[in-house]
Order: C-alpha cells, then structure tokens, then sequence
C-alpha cells in the first residue's frame, strides 16, 4: 500500500564542502577534499604550486537557500598556508515556508597561515529565513580578511523586502580567543529602522581583517571610501581592521568593495569569480 | 527601600566617577551630520540603539556576567570582540576599568578591568536584585547619559530632554525583562547606522565628545 506522508517537512537540500591545504616538500598542495550533496569546491586547474595563494570556488549547486537547506562549508589551512575562498556566485536565501537555512563555514588557519575569504553577496529575498555562523579559527601569527554583504532583494528589479529573518554570526579567533565577533541579526522590525538602523539602505557590507601590520591599512583605505551612494567608514580597534558600508542598493556598494579590498590586498587582483 | 537597590543606584549615576559624560555612543557624528535634529529623533534614534544595538546586547552581557557561573573573563574577551570602532571599545573599556576601580576602593573587592556591561555584572553580583532590575537601571543609565549629551549638543530643552527620556521607559523595561531569558547565543545587532556613525566619529574635524 502506498502511503503518503502529510505534515512531513518538504526535503531539502544538503551540502557539505571541505578543502584542506598544507605546504609539503613540493610547495603547498592539497591534503584533503570532501564534497557531499549540493557543496561543491573548485580548485582551478594548476592554482595549487603557482606563483600567489591558490583560490578556492564554493558553489551551492541546489540555485538557492529556502527553509530547512543544510549547507557547510569549510577551509583547514596548514602552518603557513595562504589561499583565498570565494563562492562561485551571489547566494540567493529564498522565501521560506519552514524554518530557517542553515549554514556554517569553518575556516581554520594554522600558525603564521593567511586566509582571504570574500564570499560573493548573499541576497535575502521577501519571506527568507537563513541562520548562517561563519567562524574562522587562528593560530598563533595567523591572519585573515573577512568580507560579509547583504542585499535586500534586488531594487533594480523592483523587488521590495518587508518580511526576514537573518541571524548572520561572524566570529574570528584566534589562540581559541574570540578577536571580532559581529552578530547581525535582521527581523521584519529592523528593516523598518530610522538612521541608527537601516535608514533606508538596503545593501551593507562588513570587512574584517586581523594581522600584523593591518592598522598601517587605515588612512589608506579611508582614502578610497568615497564611493557615490555608499556611506563608509574604517577604524582599527586593537589588532583589527574593520570597515562597515551601508548603501541604496547593492551596484555602487560592490564598486566600493572592490576599491577596498585593492587597497588591503595591495593590489591583488579580485578572485575570477567576480565579475565587475 | 533595599540597601543594595541604593548601592546600585549609586553606581550608575552620573556622579560616579566612570567619566560617561565624554562619550556620545556616535550621536555626536549623527547630530552633525544632521541625522537627529528634534526631539523626536532623538527618541528614535535612542530607542533603536537600545532596542536594535549596543543596548540589548549589553543587557545580555550584563545579565550573563551576574549568573552564578559567570566566566567574566571569558564574557569580557567577547564584549572587547563584538565594539566594531576602536573609539566604540574606549568607550566600554574605560568606563568599566574606571568602574571596576571605584567599586574595588569602595568594597576593597578584587574587581578586574573589563568592559562597562561585564565590570558591572561581576561588581553587582553580590548585589541582592533581580537581574531585570539591575538590567534596567543600567540601561537606564546609558540612555540618560545619551540625553544629556543630546542636550548639551543640540538645540534641545531640559523638559524636552527628559520627556524623551520618560518616553524610553517602556523600551528599556521590555528589553531588560527580555534580556533575562536570553543567552549569548541571542546576541545579534542591526543598529547598523549607529555603528557606522560611532566609525565616522574618528574622522570628524571637530570633535567635542570622544566617542
């Protein structure tokens, strides 16, 4: 007899990406790699070993988060390994008819390693609920640059968002010790905001870098935040480097990104991926 | 009336030497900038900082640091983590170490440096009162000093100064009740004009407050 189960929870997706990097004899070179469901991680072909850290490409195949979705990605680095992560495209969290999306990055980064993880915009549709945590973990002289943005919907499809749910947790550590933790927790209320909230922007974005020698990076990088329609500003607390840009809609906030992170990359160039 | 009530109520009082008054939290910056002009926007832009920022989440930090099992320096590593300007950790840092050191003179208690919401957790901890009530009074605290600079920095009248304050008083019982059932995992913020106006305050050319 064939049943049909009611009340059962629609299934949804599951991914589970991981890459581990370490130096060997021959250069750095991949030591691990685990792919499950709809995480996938792309290594471009020969970017192990070449001149500059090796980019690594996550991609959520399943086109989007909605409720329920499990989604995990994560890079381990060995003692003096640099690379840079990125997502193959913007994530999309969908309207949500049960719960919130789940997803975790965990970045660990061995002693004296470097990780630039710049993960494309994450654009938050009417009705979405996403939980996402994203922690990176530092060993003793580590660093790292975090980059996080948020776009309400898409303006320039004249789509408006009035219902959300967004708990976006970013902690960086280092030893075991937390050094940045920026909870941003977004609810129906909070889109409603004046000017010590929201005010109307709908585009925000968050930079962190932690390492020797960031604080140097802040009169340079003041310099370039002039972006027209983006409001910015820069400061450098202890041994951190932060930056929080908020603006209309999520074009002019990109172009902003972009000048600021030549700026505390030194000119490297963007991961591929973003097209600009 | 409660001896320790009194003792609290000392504590978070403008004369008490934690040097508040120096601080604007950012209102200094959305002032100039011309982002609170009047009464009511100030009432607004209070509300969402207690409701939507730093006020929340030092509730929770507050009420975390006066459990039992409380891990001040653990909580303390977090508050540090979670100021997103270095004037925004001064501003924490040194009213609490400044705090820690007043209480510890007072009750010769052994009472570390730490951020404003944890030094006052861990130095009320033997304080008999519900942590609502320690909650609101500390809120209370932090929205009057933000009046006040509001009132020393704009066109704003004792009266109406303090009917915005009176106007708060919902906001400020709800959230110190609220932060009572909450746990760290709770903590999350979307004050984000607020925080970016605590940024832009280190650039501005004239600066009366330091934060």
């Amino acid at each position: 007899m064939l049943t049909i189960p009611i009340n059962q929870p629609m299934q949804r997706s599951r991914g589970d990406a991981w890459v581990s990097l370490a130096h060997g004899a021959a250069g750095l070179r991949l030591t691990g790699l685990r792919q499950q469901g709809s995480a996938k991680c792309i290594l471009p072909h020969g970017a192990v070993g070449r001149q500059g850290p090796p980019e690594v490409v996550f991609l959520n195949t399943s086109g989007g988060l909605t409720g329920g979705d499990v989604l995990s990605y994560a890079v381990t680095l060995g003692p003096r390994a640099r690379a840079v992560a990125t997502t193959q495209t913007a994530e999309r969290a969908y309207r949500s008819s049960g719960g919130p999306a789940q997803v975790r990055v965990t970045m660990s980064i061995d002693a004296q390693g470097w990780l630039d993880w710049l993960p494309q915009e994450t654009i938050l549709f009417d009705g979405s609920h996403l939980d996402r945590r994203t922690t990176l973990d530092l060993g003793p002289g580590a660093g790292c640059l975090l980059l996080e943005c948020v776009v309400l919907g898409r303006a320039a499809m004249g789509e408006t968002v009035a219902r959300v749910g967004l708990s976006d947790w970013r902690e960086i550590r280092q030893s075991g010790r937390p050094v940045m933790v920026e909870p941003l927790a977004l609810t129906d209320r909070a889109l409603q905001t004046g000017a010590a909230g929201l005010g109307g922007a709908r585009a925000f974005a968050s930079v962190a870098m932690i390492g020797q020698g960031v604080a140097d990076l802040l009169n340079p990088v003041r310099a370039v935040l002039d972006e027209p329609g983006v409001t910015a500003a820069a400061s450098a607390p202890e041994s951190r480097l932060m930056l929080r840009m908020m603006a209309g809609d999520g074009w002019p906030l990109r172009r902003q990104i972009a000048r600021c992170l030549a700026v505390l990359r030194r000119g490297q160039p963007l991961p591929r991926v973003w097209q600009m | 009336m409660s001896h320790d009530l009194l003792t609290l109520v000392q504590w978070l009082s403008p004369a008490f030497p934690t040097g508040g008054f120096a601080y604007s939290h950012g209102l200094e910056s959305a002032i100039s900038a011309g982002q609170v002009t009047d009464a009511a926007a100030l009432r607004q832009w209070l509300t969402e900082v207690l409701h939507f920022g730093a006020g929340r989440q030092d509730a929770i930090l507050l009420v975390q640091a006066l459990g039992p099992e409380a891990d001040h320096s653990a909580l303390d590593d977090l508050a540090r983590a979670l100021q997103p300007s270095s004037e925004r950790l001064s501003e924490t840092l040194e009213q609490g170490t400044a705090f820690a050191r007043t209480v510890a003179a007072l009750t010769g208690r052994a009472l570390p440096a730490r951020c404003l919401p944890v030094a006052v957790g861990e130095a009320a901890t033997p304080l008999s009162l519900p942590p609502a009530q320690v909650a609101a009074l500390y809120l209370h605290a932090f929205a009057s000093n933000l009046t006040s600079v509001a009132m020393r920095f704009m066109p704003l009248g004792q009266e109406a100064g303090q009917g915005v304050l009176a106007a708060l008083h919902p906001v400020i019982d709800a959230l110190a009740t609220e932060a009572t059932r909450l746990t760290l995992d709770d903590l999350g913020s979307s004050a984000l004009g607020a925080d970016l106006s605590a940024l832009a305050h280190e650039t501005l050319d004239v600066r009366i407050f330091r934060t």
